[in-house]
């Protein structure tokens, strides 16, 4: 379990960002982390990820501070997809994929592209391992980070905005992946897409002025949002 | 593969470096080393065999026989002549130096061991035109670079039009190109030289001056100054000098126009070859440690301002704000003055290797600004060490963006080489030099050594390109 308590923070120019969060995230959920622009969703991925340092507040992983867990270690457990992908443009898609089990894992070149292969299998992108990222779409790109964080089968996985450079279809097609994929890790999806949130996720948080609104099962959060608006 | 080849390469230049090193650094004990030009016949000059010949040469032979020393000749730019006399680069200049007040400041010169003097020197077809100095009044004359001449006209006729030139070919040429009116050099050297190269010039009027060609060692080296003027002494008195003179401006010298004229071909490529190895050789080194060098600089150089940072930023500026030659002379005039001697060759290969290192640690600088720093954080987000995601992620793509400015770095380093010549460096512009002293066809030699320079940096060049617009189609770098 992922547990938030308290957590506070505050940019270098003084705004406050977030503001005494606390919440839990259950395993084998897809939790998302939603908000309007602002409303300090990814600066609390970026906390859970290690990426910055809170004020205060401490964010635990099975009851352990991950301040005190060695880093490998964390990165085995939460895995993190950026907004942007970032995947590396001087290595194929299965180079990507592979660099981080051979290297952090120190697994062998054949295991680390079989497991490769497996999961782009799953991700239905197997026939582009031999691409380069600038030659394959966006939405193949977004299969392929996702591949990238999830050889490392962490118990967490932080998606920041998945669906922002992805039209209506493959935002749909995407949804579907992700509900195929909830058994091996947990995925926190911080998004202001609240349609999609709403069909693939089943717990999640609303954001608004770096305050949970409200929390819990995520027909509840519709609800109260159908009140506000 | 890769990175076995690198070690192997790497281990080879320690190699070659440390014998360079060694070897120019042991040999001193017994040895009588002069400098001289190499360019200057009949006095000095290569022969058609190749070798340093002429008045000079065998002066400074008979002489290192009297102080029984072996003689070792190090063929120097005039420009840098007397400084590197000064600088204790050798024992003495026997290059046919006339005695001035203003070097007799600096240098102590020896007895006279010959006696020339100034001569104007105009085209046959304007004989009738110009008779003495005052005619060229208002018109260009061409002279030599750090020669005497000069100084003379300055201050004797002021309003003569002084041009200057490295060498007697390249006032032959502008001669014939009517850049010139006439120009002054030595009456022995440019009668011989004119005999030579066919040219339809003569002397008009008389001697501007006599000048005394002594041979200057340092204000303090008086034991050697005493000997040498023992063996010029002795040496005019037992009729060496009258069997020299004969010699090298005796009839037969000077009205046989083919003597000396031709070099022979086998002696010119092996010369040019030789030349343009070391060229290569100073290049090769250079750019290979300087590449080096670059790595850590320009990551620090990317990095956060840090003591370290102000250090290389400031000598980097410097560095690049500086002309190269300036630098050379520093390195191999400066360094013994901390008690570093350094060979010509070493002075050569650490001023451009951190030369190179500069311009090129700017452009692994710009490759690193080139990364997106989110590739940063998806390296660490996978749990990638600093190391690795420095060498995985950060490093394969920099190094792509930064290759083809490093290429162009490499290409201008190669050409930048021959500066080198001035501290008397054998490279290949030296060589072609001289052997244009000796053949007085330079457009023919600046041509093919033009051509050697372009095959090399030619390949080069379209290599740059093709990586260009490889990473162009990759999408390396970053809007």
């Amino acid at each position: 379990m992922l547990k938030i308590e308290n957590l506070t923070y505050t940019y270098p120019n003084g705004t406050t960002a977030l503001e005494n969060i606390n919440t839990e995230i259950q395993k084998t959920h897809i939790f998302a982390i939603m908000g309007s622009s602002g409303s300090g969703k990814t600066t609390m991925l970026n906390c859970i990820g290690k990426f910055l340092k809170p004020d205060t507040g401490s964010i635990l992983i099975n009851g352990k501070n991950i301040y005190n867990i060695e880093e490998r270690v964390l990165r085995e457990k939460i895995g993190i997809v950026f907004q942007q992908l970032y995947l590396f443009p001087h290595l194929t898609v299965l180079e990507n994929i592979i660099l981080a089990p051979m290297k952090v894992l120190k697994q062998d070149r054949e295991k680390a592209k079989k497991e490769a292969v497996k999961t782009l299998e799953k991700l239905g992108i197997n026939e582009l391992k031999n691409s380069y990222p600038s030659q394959i779409s966006g939405g193949q790109a977004q299969r392929v980070a996702i591949a990238r964080a999830l050889i490392l089968k962490p118990s967490y996985l932080l998606l920041d905005e998945p669906t922002s450079a992805l039209d209506v279809n493959t935002t749909g097609e995407f949804g579907k992946w992700l509900v195929n994929l909830k058994e091996e890790t947990t995925f926190v999806i911080v998004t202001h897409d609240v349609p999609f949130a709403s069909e693939i996720a089943t717990s999640g948080v609303l954001m608004a002025n770096g305050k949970i609104e409200c929390a819990g099962n995520i027909k509840d959060i519709l609800k109260t949002l159908n009140i506000k608006t | 593969m890769y990175r076995k080849m690198l070690r192997i390469i790497v281990a080879l230049m320690v190699t070659i470096m440390s014998s360079v090193f060694i070897n120019l650094s042991a040999e001193e004990n017994a040895t009588f080393t002069i400098a001289l030009t190499g360019k200057y016949p009949p006095f000095n000059f290569y022969s058609n065999k190749g070798k340093l010949v002429g008045f000079d040469v065998d002066t400074a032979k008979k002489i290192s026989k009297h102080l029984n020393r072996k003689l070792v000749i190090v063929p120097t730019e005039w420009d840098s002549i007397v400084a590197g006399l000064l600088f204790k680069k050798y024992d003495a200049i026997i290059g046919s130096m006339a005695i001035t007040p203003e070097r007799a400041k600096k240098v102590n010169f020896s007895i006279p061991y010959y006696i020339s003097g100034a001569q104007l020197f105009i085209h046959k077809r304007n004989k009738e035109k110009i008779k003495k100095i005052t005619d060229l009044y208002e018109k260009r004359v061409g002279v030599g670079l750090g020669e005497t001449y000069e100084h003379y006209l300055r201050k004797n006729h002021p309003s003569i039009k002084i041009v200057t030139y490295k060498s007697t070919v390249d006032i032959f040429m502008d001669m014939h190109n009517n850049r010139l009116d006439g120009f002054l050099t030595d009456r022995l050297v440019g009668l011989y030289q004119i005999k030579k190269g066919h040219m339809p010039f003569i002397p008009a009027g008389q001697l501007l001056y006599e000048e005394k060609m002594a041979i200057p060692v340092t204000i303090n080296n008086t034991e050697l100054l005493t000997n040498i003027n023992k063996a010029l002494k002795r040496m005019k008195e037992d009729g060496t000098f009258t069997k020299l003179h004969k010699k090298w401006f005796g009839s037969a010298s000077v009205s046989d126009p083919k003597a000396g004229r031709d070099m022979r071909t086998e002696v010119i490529i092996k010369k040019l070859a030789q030349g343009f190895a070391i060229t290569l050789f100073v290049a090769f080194i250079s750019i290979l440690f300087g590449f080096i060098l670059s790595v850590p600089s320009g990551i620090i150089l990317n990095g956060k301002k840090t003591f370290l940072y102000h250090i290389l930023r400031s000598s980097n500026d410097i560095i690049r704000g500086i002309p190269l030659l300036i630098q050379l002379f520093f390195v191999y005039f400066g360094a013994p003055q901390i008690g570093i001697t350094l060979a010509p060759i070493q002075a050569a290969i650490i001023t451009l290797t951190i030369n190179s290192s500069a311009y090129m640690s700017e452009v692994i600088r710009s490759g690193f600004m080139a990364v997106d720093h989110g590739q940063n954080l998806a390296g660490k987000a996978l749990g990638l060490t600093k190391l690795q995601v420095f060498r995985h992620v950060i490093w394969p793509q920099s190094f792509r963006v930064s290759l083809p400015p490093l290429v162009n770095s490499v290409v201008a380093l190669m050409k930048d080489t021959a500066l080198i010549a001035m501290i008397s460096v054998g490279e290949v512009i030296r060589e072609t030099q001289s052997i244009i002293s000796v053949t007085y066809n330079p457009i023919k030699y600046y041509f093919i050594v033009g051509a050697m320079f372009f095959i090399f940096t030619f390949p080069l060049m379209k290599m740059a390109n093709k990586l260009e617009k490889n990473i162009k189609e990759r999408g390396f770098t970053h809007a």
